[in-house]
């Protein structure tokens, strides 16, 4: 008897329906490969403090974050200068509203680790994962240090509020600028414009945790992270030790980057195309204070990269190029400059050497003239620095390379405006005020070694001038908090860039920023008019840059500003290590590159 | 003896309390405060005085001496301010690293301090003496820096015999590899102060009159030495090696430092650079605690081992 | 009678002090080389020796003249020495629409020099040029290096360190600083503990046990924590804060042991007897005791100033020493922490040597004063 055509054609069926179900379970296997004997081994200089997206600030903390947690948005490996392209998300957000809302799409099939807090079940990423991420910010409890890069999300701000009142943060609570529209679509809305938000979401401080995870852990998260992301945290000896393993539930991905303009792009698209990632299995972070330590680890084969210090750049890498020792291992030199800006500034509210009157203003200008950044750059930075003219360093959207200022190193031109302006110089050699009263210029700086010696140059250029200098010590903390109430008259900082965007260092000039970032305290409300008007513009925009350099060139002739330099970042890298280019940004690169255990010498 | 190790107990409080207001004035005073740290890049004040909130250092000072007070009652200090670890935790994890460095450390210096003691104040005043002398002189004369410094670059990284900085798993791969340099260091710092104190005691002995008497009875100078001698010479000693003990765990600190050792002494320096309240307290509050315990301890065998001392 | 009877005078235990150790010629060395010290502190103090040490008199990191100098140093770089920002103050900076408050004065400074017609121009168009275009280009005609480059040397008697200083002067200097502060914290403390231990030992009761309850207090918290707060409450800068925090924190020493001597002498019978005699507490405090346990404050005095010359090293490590103005021997061995490993190994020796030494001499006379003057002690 033959069986019936229903009959095979339900066979067929269910044959066709067993062979999809294969063909998608295949699909969905984990492309991961990761090696467990690739494990490379790297150093922080500064201790971590922990893991927690939200409560953490430092930069060290962030380079273990970034690997398990995964942000909407992240940068393009080899692309420079840096560009944004999708992590969690499937693409660039839509931007409408001239840039006051944000619609993100996330990518289906993206799943945490698996952790006891999840029992047992297999936990996919969604877009409300996003928003209850971004809401811990605002939760009192947490004291986020970067809570007021989300202040311009519609709606935040009344939730939090409440949880002050009630003492507990509303999670279930919709916020109309934060909302996930369906399982995979996040839309934000902000309450001004701005084309800077994408770079907020590329940040790993607004990366995806899991709620249960939060839950479960309460006070210990930032021993607990658990993400989405290539790796996982496996041991933890805190301020010596971090281990990340391969995430096994890790989706993988398919290593793909168009090389750029720099030449050794071919070499690494060469190696490393098409490659399964991530391929190492196993990062052992240790925690390495002492510059000699670490130098002479590294010469001991004991590290894998090393973040060159400026004090062995003399005999690492004389002239530029790792010393002859170094080469005949192999060991290359990976340099790229770090998006971050040295400044001296004077506190323009200060009594005595603050406010716009012409006397005062060429009393800071000649204190700037006095300091020679040459020598800066050549004694205490070993050369390992660019110099910097303009406010927004190299690689960064807005930076000028043409700019040439006009406060120069000029002791000469500095003495002769403090005598036209009556600043006579004493029986003791030193100058008083045109009043007669003593003269003394206050500077802060903490008891660190590296700011000893900055000390000790200004000291001599001050002393060029006639002027007494008063160096008062502090720590960091004291220092900050002298500084936030306005009370420093000057003092030597950085600032780098959490995103690769000029606005992020044009407002540190900003007056309502006093108090807070703007550590001159700087006030001008022509400025700050002009500073508003840059927020509406597209960062790329001719028009932006155009006005940048006005801004600058009237914080230069107030003398608000002493710009010193931008550092390089000098990374030696052993043999072993395949395809490793230092990124400006990113911080967790060690998913993007590969070991070659072979290659390791003796 | 339990009437007296009672009263001693009983003195322990007016001083652990004297040590509780001083740390607490001292630090809250002059530590600096931490919600600036916390806060970050971009803090508005009302991030910081939600901060200070969250940390409870916003309620009036005797309220937070009155939570002090608790915490050393209890034993529980919280949880660091930077990184959340509870502080207990801190301690327990750190305690071990140091203490892998300073056992076999006291235990080799004390021993080597004592041989070398007796067999120098065996051949006093001969050149031999002097010149060991001398060289023990030269040798605390130099700063432990430069000890450091030049140890850690000849022998670790010119000639590669040592580690040059790090902490392993195991207790065993500690000990044997990783603390042999900090180690040794430690004891070159070490030997020549203490070399020179136990050989004036030792000297103090041998000018005794039992001395002379032993070598009237015809017994042998080794045995004197060993024996009589050493027994009596044992009594300072010991008083010396427990009153510093405390005192060590924390003093380390340049050496863990340098070798990226995770222990207690490097804890403290981190604490006090971020103004960690808590694990400043703890720590200073256990040491000051051993401080008492051990001093009580020393007199307590000063007297098992010497009958004729009256404890007051 | 006609001829006298010989008697002698019953030498102090000062007089027989010092003939022991006039005969011990480890002491009388060591000695010398203390004194030597000293005598180079006053001079150098007085300003007659290494005045200049903060100048820069040679390159950056000159080795020492035995050495011979650096590959690089005889360069273009050194011969350039002072001239520095040539190429940036050669730029011109750039032409913005932006008024300069102190652009009269600038003008004004430079006086009635060439005004080059871009400036014409631009007024014209009712904006201003940058006006300090004319001043630079002026300035730089005539030349402004004021520090014109005097010719540094490439290699210095014991080096240079890293702005070009003289190792030798530096070491010399910091002998100033470093024995001053160990000398002067040392006073500080042997007189805060001879204070209190005479308190404490010859008044006993509450006194004695107010004293010792504060003793146990300072000695119950880490030394490195005391020495952490007092640093951080004492504000003001300068050389006189490192010797309070040294001499705040390191009495209990001399506490101890002046008690004990006080205990010791208040039931001697002198003091009886100056009390029969109607002498005062203080008097019999620090007239008649005092001078019976001064052996013991100067052994204290000098152990104290040799801890304490080490004890600046440290505090120069944590950042607590000298300010930069001032050079000692822990400034030193701090900024060579991290020479040795560039090969620059000459302000670590100097800087260690000089310590070494001095208080090699001064431990080694030391230990012969106190044997001098207890001599059952040998």
């Amino acid at each position: 008897m033959i069986l019936g055509r229903q009959v095979i054609r339900s066979y067929a069926l269910a044959i066709r329906l067993v062979l999809a179900a294969l063909a998608a379970s295949l699909a969905d296997a984990p492309a991961w490969s990761a090696d467990p004997d690739k494990v490379l081994r790297l150093e922080f200089y500064v201790a971590e403090t922990g893991f927690d997206p939200a409560k953490v600030q430092d930069y060290y903390s962030f380079v273990v974050i970034e690997g398990i947690c995964d942000s909407l948005l992240t940068y393009d490996y080899l692309a420079r200068p840096a560009k944004l392209v999708p992590r969690a998300a499937e693409g660039l957000p839509e931007v409408r509203d001239q840039a006051r809302t944000y619609v993100f799409k996330v990518k289906k099939g993206i799943y945490f680790a698996s952790d006891p807090a999840f029992n047992g079940r297999k936990r996919e990423l969604t877009a409300e994962d996003f928003v209850y991420s971004i809401k811990r910010f605002k939760d009192p409890v947490n004291h986020a240090p970067y809570e007021s890069f989300i202040d311009g999300i519609v709606g935040l701000e009344e939730l939090k509020k409440k949880a002050e009142k009630t003492g507990k943060f509303d999670y279930d609570r919709k916020v109309e600028g934060l909302q996930a529209l369906d399982r995979y679509t996040l839309q934000i809305k902000l309450k001004d414009t701005d084309y800077t938000f994408p770079y907020v979401m590329a940040l790993p401080n607004f990366a995806a945790v899991a709620r249960e995870v939060i839950e479960t852990y309460g006070d210990d998260t930032n021993a607990h992270p658990v993400g989405s992301g290539p790796y996982r945290l496996k041991e933890w000896v805190r301020s010596n030790k971090i281990v990340l393993e391969a995430n096994p539930d890790f989706r993988g991905f398919v290593w793909n980057f168009e090389p750029g303009a720099d030449p050794r792009d071919k070499e690494i698209v060469a190696a490393m195309q098409g490659k399964k990632m991530p391929q190492i299995g196993r990062v052992e972070i240790s925690v390495i204070e002492e510059q000699q330590a670490a130098w002479l680890a590294f010469q001991n084969g004991e590290l894998d990269i090393l973040h060159l210090r400026e004090q062995f750049a003399p005999i690492a890498i004389p002239g530029d190029k790792v010393n002859a020792q170094l080469a005949a291992a192999g060991v290359t030199l990976n340099r790229t400059t770090d998006p971050d800006l040295n400044y001296t500034y004077f506190n323009t509210t200060d009594p005595d050497f603050g406010g716009f009157a012409k006397e005062k203003i060429a009393l800071r200008r000649a204190i700037f003239m006095s300091f020679d950044n040459a020598e800066y750059l050549r004694v205490i930075r070993k050369n390992q620095a660019v110099e910097a003219q303009y406010p927004i360093p190299p690689g960064v959207v807005g930076y000028d390379p043409g700019y040439r200022t006009v406060v120069p190193y000029d002791p000469v031109l500095a003495n002769k405006l403090l005598d036209y302006f009556g600043y006579k110089r004493g029986g003791d050699g030193y100058r008083t005020w045109p009043d007669g009263r003593p003269l003394v210029m206050r500077y802060s700086s903490t008891p660190s070694s590296r700011d000893r010696e900055i000390d000790e140059l200004w000291q001599k250029s001050i002393d060029r001038i006639g002027i007494r200098v008063q160096i008062d010590k502090n720590k960091f903390p004291e220092e900050l908090k002298q500084e936030r109430a306005c009370q420093l008259l000057s003092r030597t900082a950085s600032w780098i860039a959490d995103y690769p965007d000029g606005d992020d260092f044009m407002q540190l000039l900003y007056g309502p920023n006093s108090h807070q970032n703007n550590n001159a305290c700087f006030q001008l409300p022509e400025w700050d008019r002009i500073y508003e008007k840059t927020r509406t513009l597209p960062p790329d925009s001719a028009e932006r840059s155009r006005l940048y350099r006005q801004l600058w060139r009237m914080a230069e002739v107030q003398g608000v500003w002493k710009l010193h330099d931008t550092r390089y970042r000098n990374m030696l890298v052993q043999p072993q290590v395949i395809g490793y280019k230092k990124h400006p940004i990113l911080l967790a690169e060690y998913m993007y590159y590969d070991l070659d255990n072979s290659r390791r010498r003796k | 003896m339990t009437a007296y190790i009672v009263r001693r107990i009983w003195q322990m409080i007016p001083t652990m309390l004297g040590v509780i207001v001083l740390v607490f004035l001292l630090f809250n005073w002059v530590g600096g405060d931490p919600a600036y740290v916390l806060a970050g890049k971009i803090s508005s004040a009302e991030q910081i005085a939600n901060i200070r909130r969250q940390l409870g250092v916003d309620q009036p000072y005797y309220v937070q001496l009155w939570i002090f007070i608790k915490q050393v009652l209890t034993g529980n200090f919280g949880a660091s301010w930077s990184t959340n670890e509870p502080v207990s935790h801190i301690l327990a994890t750190r305690l071990g690293p140091s203490l892998t460095l300073l056992i076999p450390w006291l235990i080799l210096s004390t021993l080597i301090s004592i041989g070398l003691a007796l067999a120098v104040a065996y051949v006093r005043a001969s050149l031999t003496d002097r010149m060991v002398m001398i060289t023990c002189t030269i040798g605390l004369s130099i700063s432990i820096l430069v000890y450091i410094i030049v140890f850690q670059y000849v022998f670790a990284y010119k000639l590669g015999w040592f580690p040059v900085q790090g902490w392993g798993d195991s207790f065993w791969q500690n000990l044997i590899v990783y603390a042999s340099l900090p180690i040794i260091i430690l004891l070159v710092v070490s030997i020549a102060p203490d070399l020179r104190l136990f050989r004036t005691f030792v000297l103090d002995e041998i000018n005794q009159d039992y001395v002379r008497t032993g070598r009237a009875k015809g017994l042998s100078e080794n045995r004197i030495m060993w024996v009589h001698v050493l027994r009596n010479a044992s009594i300072p000693i010991i008083t010396h090696v427990m009153a510093t003990l405390p005192g060590l765990l924390i003093g380390a600190f340049l050496i863990e430092r340098f070798f990226s050792i995770p222990g207690i002494g490097r804890e403290v320096i981190l604490a006090v650079e971020r103004s960690d309240f808590p694990v400043i307290k703890a720590i200073t509050v256990y040491v000051a605690a051993a401080t008492m315990i051990f001093n009580l301890l020393a007199d307590l065998m000063y007297k098992a081992v010497d009958p004729r001392v009256q404890l007051k | 009678m006609p001829f006298d009877i010989p008697h002698t005078v019953s030498p102090s235990l000062w007089a027989l002090a010092w003939k022991r150790l006039r005969a011990d010629r480890v002491a009388m060395v060591s000695l010398a080389i203390v004194a030597l010290f000293v005598v180079q502190m006053i001079l150098s103090g007085a300003g007659l020796i290494a005045k200049d040490w903060a100048k820069e008199a040679g390159v950056n990191y000159a080795p020492p003249t035995l050495q011979g100098p650096d590959a690089e140093s005889t360069g273009p770089a050194a011969a350039a020495g002072g001239a520095t920002t040539a190429q940036a103050a050669a730029e011109e900076p750039t032409e913005l629409p932006v008024q300069d408050p102190l652009a009269d004065a600038l003008a004004a400074i430079r006086g009635e020099t060439k005004k080059p017609g871009g400036t014409e121009a631009a007024a014209a168009e009712g904006q201003s040029v940058d006006p300090l275009a004319d001043v630079m280009a002026d300035i730089r005609a005539k030349g402004t290096k004021a520090d014109v480059a005097e010719a540094r040397a490439a290699t210095l008697p014991l080096g240079g360190d890293k702005w070009g200083r003289d190792v030798l002067k530096k070491t010399i200097k910091g002998s100033e600083t470093s024995i001053f502060v160990g000398l002067a914290a040392a006073v500080v403390a042997t007189f805060l503990g001879t204070v209190f231990g005479a308190a404490a030992g010859y008044y006993g009761r509450w006194l004695d046990d107010f004293f010792n309850w504060f003793y146990s207090v300072f000695t119950a918290i880490p030394y490195l924590l005391l020495i952490l707060a007092v640093a951080a409450v004492l504000q003001q800068k300068g050389i006189m804060t490192i010797v309070l925090i040294l001499g705040l924190t390191g009495w209990t020493g001399v506490f101890r042991l002046i008690r004990g001597e006080y205990l010791k002498h208040k039931g001697r019978e002198y003091v009886q007897a100056a009390d029969a005699i109607g002498a005062s507490n203080a008097r019999r405090m620090f007239v008649h005791i005092l001078p019976n346990v001064s052996h013991v404050v100067l052994v204290q005095l000098s152990i104290l100033t040799v801890g304490f010359i080490k004890a600046e090293v440290i505090l120069s490590f944590l950042g607590f020493g000298v300010p930069v103005d001032v050079v000692s021997w822990g400034s030193m061995l701090n900024e060579a922490q991290n020479e040795l490993i560039l090969g620059k190994w000459w302000q670590l020796a100097a800087a260690g040597t000089a310590m070494a030494v001095l208080v090699t001499a001064f431990s080694l006379f030391t230990d012969a004063l106190r044997d001098a003057l207890d001599p059952k002690l040998k």
